[in-house]
């Protein structure tokens, strides 16, 4: 039996000097210990997804739909994990961000484009998101004009502290406060054996195939699996510094985060379902929540759902933001990480601020044209999204870069046709788009 | 030794039989990683080369054909 384990292969080699660790006396304990120590990018990359869009998107799925389209959300669960998997294996090989694999291993052009691409797509994401936030707070009597700078200011100072793990357990925080999600799902009885029906039979509502149905799957499907993910999860992996032997317990961070967010999208449908059962209107989720308190029979649903469309909003934004900067940063050369104070790493932080403070100052500017930054999100990151999974794939096949981390043929079948089914939905809606009236009326 | 120390400076060689030790990735030394700027541009085949000049026009196109559609909407090219 081997009598001292260090987990750290680099750290045992630099013995005697003094490393910083615990000592543990069993097997399970430095297991779980392990598994404490590398936990977070999964979990808060697949929650931070749920973000303000996505609750509009489960809720209006919800409503219009029932709960007919959670076997939806059911395959997008092994969906992201397998997108999400292959990033970390390109993380933890390289110990770099997506945008500069993408960069150094296809060219200039491809760099370019898919960090324009990026900063774009998370741009109009982030304005959003403070829509949401502003469309929250004033229901709940804050003024918008003090609401969002506080919410700005706030993200802001939250990746200043200089300490990746501060910045790491204060957004783990955040996520686990999604788990009212599951509270407000059982205020609202759902019907058990209806649930458990629709998430596992897959099944068209009634009504048939529609261009709003079509369109509703394409925004659940886009809304689950964003480009922004892929970069922030490489980068924050990069940022942590994940080691070879922390592969499988980042992967079960991620599985639990898939599994989490899966878990807390379905939730969000069933607050949809609950307003469609009860004949309930509404254009948003804020206005849902003010309607929903009613048939729940309680004051705090509805204040609970407007406080986790904020929590939705600030994750998103500040996951998001993050991506945006550590993309940027890599690209440019710039010094990029949470764990640098803001001296030595002026551009990275400056990029986030200011991807921070426009889109919120975009958000209190009276007829801001929201709707169009709505469409355009949807539409950009679905044409961006199948894309960025090619050159994902084409990096997990590149033997010079992942050695004995390269894809199996198993993860390719499944990658392919990932990226086959997404390819479709892409030029569905990009028909759409050109044609709004391809298919039928609802 | 209870079940758990604290986090502290450690010397490896003074950890006691049968003990593990556990590293945040954070505390540990930085892992020797594949130098990916030595590597260059990586070696495609030809179909693959033809496959993303295609995938490169398609999104110059789309992107142009989603800029018109949100130009149209917010009315530049006046309304309809």
């Amino acid at each position: 039996m081997q009598k001292v384990v260090a987990i750290s292969t680099a750290g045992a080699a630099a013995a005697p000097t003094l490393v910083r660790g615990r000592i543990v006396r069993t097997k399970w304990a430095r297991n779980v210990l392990m598994f404490l120590m590398v936990f977070g990018p999964g979990l808060i990359v697949m929650v931070a997804d749920n973000d303000a869009g996505a609750v509009s998107t489960y809720v209006q799925a919800g409503a219009q739909y029932g709960t007919k389209l959670l076997w939806v959300l059911l395959l997008l669960l092994p969906t992201c994990y397998f997108i999400q998997e292959m990033v970390i294996r390109l993380g933890i090989a390289t110990g770099k961000g997506h945008a500069a694999m993408i960069y150094q291993r296809f060219g200039k052009w491809w760099g370019v484009f898919s960090l324009i691409d990026l900063e774009m797509v998370n741009f109009l994401t982030l304005v959003t998101e403070f829509a949401a936030i502003s469309l929250a707070v004033s229901h709940m009597g804050i003024p918008p004009y003090l609401g969002v700078p506080v919410a700005a200011v706030g993200l802001i100072l939250m990746v200043l502290t200089g300490s990746y793990r501060r910045w790491e357990r204060i957004t783990v925080f955040f996520c686990l406060l999604d788990l009212a999600w599951l509270a407000i799902a059982v205020r609202l009885h759902p019907s058990v054996g209806q649930m458990a029906h629709d998430a596992i039979v897959p099944s068209i509502p009634k009504g048939g195939i529609t261009g709003n149905l079509i369109f509703l799957v394409i925004a659940i499907v886009g809304t689950t699996i964003a480009p922004w993910q892929l970069f922030f999860q490489q980068s924050c992996i990069a940022d942590k510094r994940l080691r070879f032997s922390d592969l499988k317990w980042a992967r079960l961070d991620t599985l639990i985060g898939a599994i989490f967010t899966i878990i807390v999208a379905g939730c969000m449908m069933l607050a949809g379902n609950a307003a469609f059962d009860g004949g309930i209107q509404f254009a948003d989720p804020a206005q849902m929540a003010n309607a929903l308190h009613l048939a729940a029979g309680s004051q705090w649903v509805r204040y609970a759902i407007l406080l986790l469309m904020i929590n939705a909003a600030i994750l998103g934004t500040g996951a998001i933001s993050l991506s945006s900067a550590w993309a940027y940063g890599e690209v440019k050369g710039w010094p990029h990480s949470l764990q640098l104070p803001f001296k030595q790493a002026k551009g990275f932080y400056l990029t986030y601020g200011v991807c921070v403070a426009v889109a919120a100052g975009l958000v209190l500017i009276p007829r801001a044209p929201l709707q169009l930054i709505i469409l355009g999100v949807q539409v950009l990151a679905g044409i961006i999204l199948p894309s960025a999974i090619i050159f994902l794939q084409l990096l997990l096949n590149d033997k010079e870069l992942m050695g004995d981390y390269v894809n199996k043929p198993w993860n390719n079948w499944v990658n392919w046709t990932i990226i086959i089914v997404l390819f479709i939905l892409s030029l569905i809606l990009a028909a759409q788009v050109v044609a709004p009236n391809l298919f039928p009326a609802a | 030794m209870s079940f758990m120390t604290a986090t502290m400076d450690i010397d490896v060689s003074q950890i006691p039989e049968n003990h593990y030790f556990v590293v945040h990735p954070l505390d540990d030394q930085p892992e020797e990683k594949i130098d990916t700027s030595m590597l260059g541009p990586m070696p495609m085949t030809t179909s693959v080369k033809i496959s993303l000049m295609a995938l490169r026009g398609y999104l110059v196109l789309m992107v142009i054909l989603v800029g018109y559609h949100c130009m149209d909407l917010a009315g530049v090219f006046g309304k309809h």
